[in-house]
């Protein structure tokens, strides 16, 4: 008996000035690819906090594609870098939870690269597919169920740690 | 809450661009169910004046709580549909579109895959639009004013300009006259234009013109402080006393001769007198000389009044004159405060500063002016006649230890003095060493040709700085060692080496950075918003950039920067209308902000200010463009990037994953 083959959901996040143009010039090309990554628009990569790639994670992604303008091309002037930055060391902290620097791609689409934009989905969903499907994660230490609602709109628990703790004042 | 859901099919039943590839009735029947869906409509061309018009009168019947449209690119329509929410009396920022075509339709061949996917993205939409809120424009009122720093060729264009469309200018400059660079200059590379003759009527429109009482010039002044932002900025200008007055002087020149103190002029290389009362130069504007108070004896202390006494306006000599703070509002403010030339003494091969008959290049273009200190004849400073004149190009530019860019203008410039060697002092050979010839445009090229093809002028090739050396005979005659020439054009005897120096940051440059917040490039230019699309522009809102201390340039480059800074100067605050303010900008919650400062530096826009006494930081909506990158920053999360708040963005992860 034949199983279908391991479909990964993908959580892409565009920057509005380049990548999600150049993911408009694949589409006004009609360049074919796997419809694994659903999309998430920001202005800028600099948006792009570091828990919403862990987020992706948590709740259930097999990996995240992150596409930003060229270095040097930021709508913003150099939030790219920024973004950049803030990849390495998700990425670190990705690893320290078991989860492969490979399930969390950062490339550059410009506006006229529609073809990179197409094969950067093809090679994101094809490397994702041959690590299978994300492991569980482990459980909270609190026993929790998974990601806890209340904290995660604002980050308010986080600041009021931030708030009260002597390392923060 | 009642979302409206409407799925665009781009043409016809199923035959348009999206309802070809995707099962619009079956998205509608995984949609119609989710919580907070009112409905789900599908509509042919949303787009099209009768989808627009059919669209308006739905929403303003059914009037949803939020409208999430799945049809083309945002980029393409959200514009078109934000109109189509007022129109139909609702915020336009309860609207989330889907691109269900480019991103769906056009990329996905299994109707199957395409339909799943759809309907992926639509949830996370109808989930991200719940958290919307109704955003609104702010409305600003500001100053049309406009301060203009600078009265060089681009300062002067960008306050002309200004003031044509009945602007209130200010125009600062440092110097006591109006012109910047090519006042200086007797002839004007590439048509060998005079450069007074150039300028003077643009000078004369300034200062006497119907347009003269729209521009309060401020010469010996400079920009001491800025608070404020584009539309609204209070600066402060202090003016030094010139003590004698712009208003009454006549210029009839009867008090200079009179005056008892000489000194060396700076203009003319020391090699002329100057007198404590006298004109900066000969034929600067405004015609009206300036004391210079380090060697007055009156403002020394002294008794003398001789000028004063001399003067045929009473009142014109006010010894009392005093440095005034002048303030001023403002809506923008244009930065052109010019270049300065490069110290080429720092490129220590060259010779300057060690042998007396190596020049840099604004010193021999006064050596040369008729009215320079050798009435424009070529000699040396012991009055040899200059039989053969080197001229270095690229002196400390393209040089990584000096200026590593190209200074734009030295070339020609070299060419100009080939061509004026050539007429004052005929029989007088000239040596090029360059490394690029810079030569663009229909009329530069042509100079270079006739520098290049006369009977007089040789050119040799160098490729680094330390190629060449500059070295003195004991009879004072100079030779150039090229080592990268040929072997039979390795020495050059001559008589005089003339330096063409670079450009670089001009001096009150860094002081100016720091009161506006404009920052200047690693090359010490002031730097523009872009280098291509927006040049004119400096990344603080409201702060325009022209001329040469955006990027050397000549002066057309110059004229038309200032021009285009005050074109965006009239477009940005135009009278009568009040600023709008976009509403997707970041915002503090002051209550919650721990006052770290960690998103202050990550802003280029300078848009984030700390406040003292609560010591919070805040954003500034009227500079703030959106990008996020403080949100994403702000380690207590406190910053909410409004319309991509962290709700809305987890909203769409959660939707998408289900």
């Amino acid at each position: 008996m034949n199983t279908p083959p391991f479909e990964p959901k993908i959580i892409g996040f565009l920057c509005n000035w380049c990548s999600y143009a150049g993911a408009d010039k694949a589409g006004a090309a009609q360049l074919n690819y796997p419809p694994n990554v659903g999309t998430i628009r920001v202005m800028c990569t600099g948006r792009i906090d570091p828990q919403f790639v862990l987020k992706a994670f948590a709740e259930g992604a097999d990996g995240v594609v992150v596409l930003g303008c060229h270095p040097g091309d930021c709508h913003y002037k150099e939030q790219n870098y920024r973004m950049i930055q803030r990849h390495r060391l998700t990425v670190k902290f990705l690893e320290q939870f078991g989860i492969p620097a490979d399930r969390c791609r950062l490339d550059f689409v410009s506006a006229a690269e529609g073809e990179k934009f197409a094969r950067v989905i093809r090679e994101t969903v094809e490397a994702v597919r041959a690590l299978g499907p994300m492991p569980k994660l482990p459980p909270p230490p609190d026993g929790g169920q998974g990601v806890d609602r209340s904290d995660r709109s604002d980050g308010s628990d986080r600041s009021d740690h931030h708030q009260e703790c002597s390392c923060c004042h | 809450m009642k979302t409206g859901i409407y799925l665009c099919r781009c043409g016809c039943d199923n035959t348009g661009n999206v309802s070809a590839k995707i099962d619009l009735p079956a998205v509608r029947e995984a949609l119609i169910n989710l919580p907070n869906v009112g409905y789900c409509d599908l509509v042919n061309l949303a787009c099209s004046e009768d989808g627009q018009n059919a669209l308006a009168d739905h929403l303003a019947e059914h009037k949803p709580d939020r409208v999430v449209i799945a049809a083309c690119s945002p980029r393409e329509h959200e514009e078109t549909f934000r109109k189509i929410m007022i129109r139909a009396g609702l915020n336009p920022y309860l609207m989330q579109m889907v691109n269900i075509r480019e991103h769906i339709a056009w990329v996905t061949e299994d109707l199957a895959a395409a339909t799943e996917k759809a309907v992926a993205a639509l949830r996370a939409a109808v989930n991200r639009v719940s958290h919307h809120e109704a955003l609104a424009k702010k409305m600003l009122d500001v100053s049309t004013d406009v301060l203009v720093v600078g009265a060089g060729p681009a300062g002067l264009k960008a306050a002309l300009t200004l003031a044509e469309a009945g602007r209130q200018v200010t125009l600062v400059e440092k110097s006591p006259i109006l012109g910047g660079y090519p006042v200086r200059f007797e002839d004007i590379f590439p048509k060998m234009e005079c450069g007074p003759c150039l300028l003077e009527p643009i000078m004369g429109q300034v200062l006497h013109s119907d347009l003269s009482d729209k521009i309060d010039l401020r010469l010996l002044s400079e920009l001491v402080e800025v608070t404020g932002f584009f539309g609204n900025f209070n600066v402060k200008i202090r003016q030094q006393p010139r003590f004698v007055s712009t208003h009454s002087c006549i210029g009839c020149g009867i008090c200079m001769p009179e005056c008892p103190v000489e000194f060396p002029s700076r203009v003319n290389l020391g090699r002329t007198q100057r007198r404590a009362i006298d004109y900066e130069f000969f034929g600067g504007l405004p015609n009206v000389p300036f004391i210079d108070p380090t060697v007055c004896t009156n403002l020394l202390g002294g008794d003398c009044t001789i000028c004063r006494d001399s003067c045929p306006v009473e009142g014109t000599i006010d010894f009392d004159d005093k440095e005034q703070i002048v303030e001023k509002h403002v809506g923008a403010i244009i930065l052109a405060i010019g270049a300065k030339l490069y110290d080429v003494s720092r490129v220590a091969n060259l010779g300057h500063g060690v042998f007396p008959e190596v020049y840099d290049s604004f010193a021999f273009e006064r050596l040369i002016a008729n009215n320079g200190p050798t009435d424009g004849r070529l000699v040396t400073k012991d009055g040899r006649e200059v039989k053969r004149l080197a001229i270095v190009h690229c002196a400390g530019s393209l040089d990584k230890d000096h200026l590593p860019h190209c200074s734009a203008v030295c070339c020609l410039n070299a060419f100009k003095f080939n061509h004026l060697v050539g007429h004052k002092s005929p029989g007088t050979e000239v040596v090029h060493f360059h490394k690029t010839i810079v030569a663009p445009g229909k009329e530069d090229f042509e100079c270079y040709h006739h520098a290049r093809h006369n009977d007089y002028s040789t050119f040799i090739e160098y490729h680094e700085p330390s190629d060449l050396q500059v070295s003195a005979a004991a009879d004072g005659s100079l030779t150039v060692t090229c080592s990268s020439a040929p072997p039979d054009k390795q020495q050059t005897t001559c008589d005089m080496v003339v330096l063409m120096n670079g450009l670089t940051t001009q001096e009150g440059a860094d002081s100016l950075s720091k009161l506006t917040e404009v920052t200047l490039d690693q090359t010490g230019f002031f730097e523009e918003l872009n280098g291509r699309s927006d040049v004119a522009r400096s990344k603080v809102r409201g702060v325009y950039l022209a001329g040469i201390c955006q990027q050397p340039g000549d002066i057309a480059r110059s004229m038309m920067q200032g021009a285009a800074a005050a074109g965006n100067a009239l477009s940005g605050l135009v009278t009568g209308r009040q600023l709008a303010i976009e509403p997707v900008t970041a915002e503090v919650d002051a209550d919650r902000c721990s006052g770290c400062r960690t998103c202050i530096p990550v802003c280029p826009y300078k848009a984030i200010e700390f406040v003292d006494g609560p010591n919070v930081a805040r954003v500034n909506a009227a500079l703030c463009v959106g990008c996020g990158t403080c949100v994403a920053a702000c380690p207590a999360g406190v910053i909410k990037g409004n319309h991509f708040t962290n709700d809305e963005i987890y909203a769409e992860i959660e939707a998408l994953l289900r």
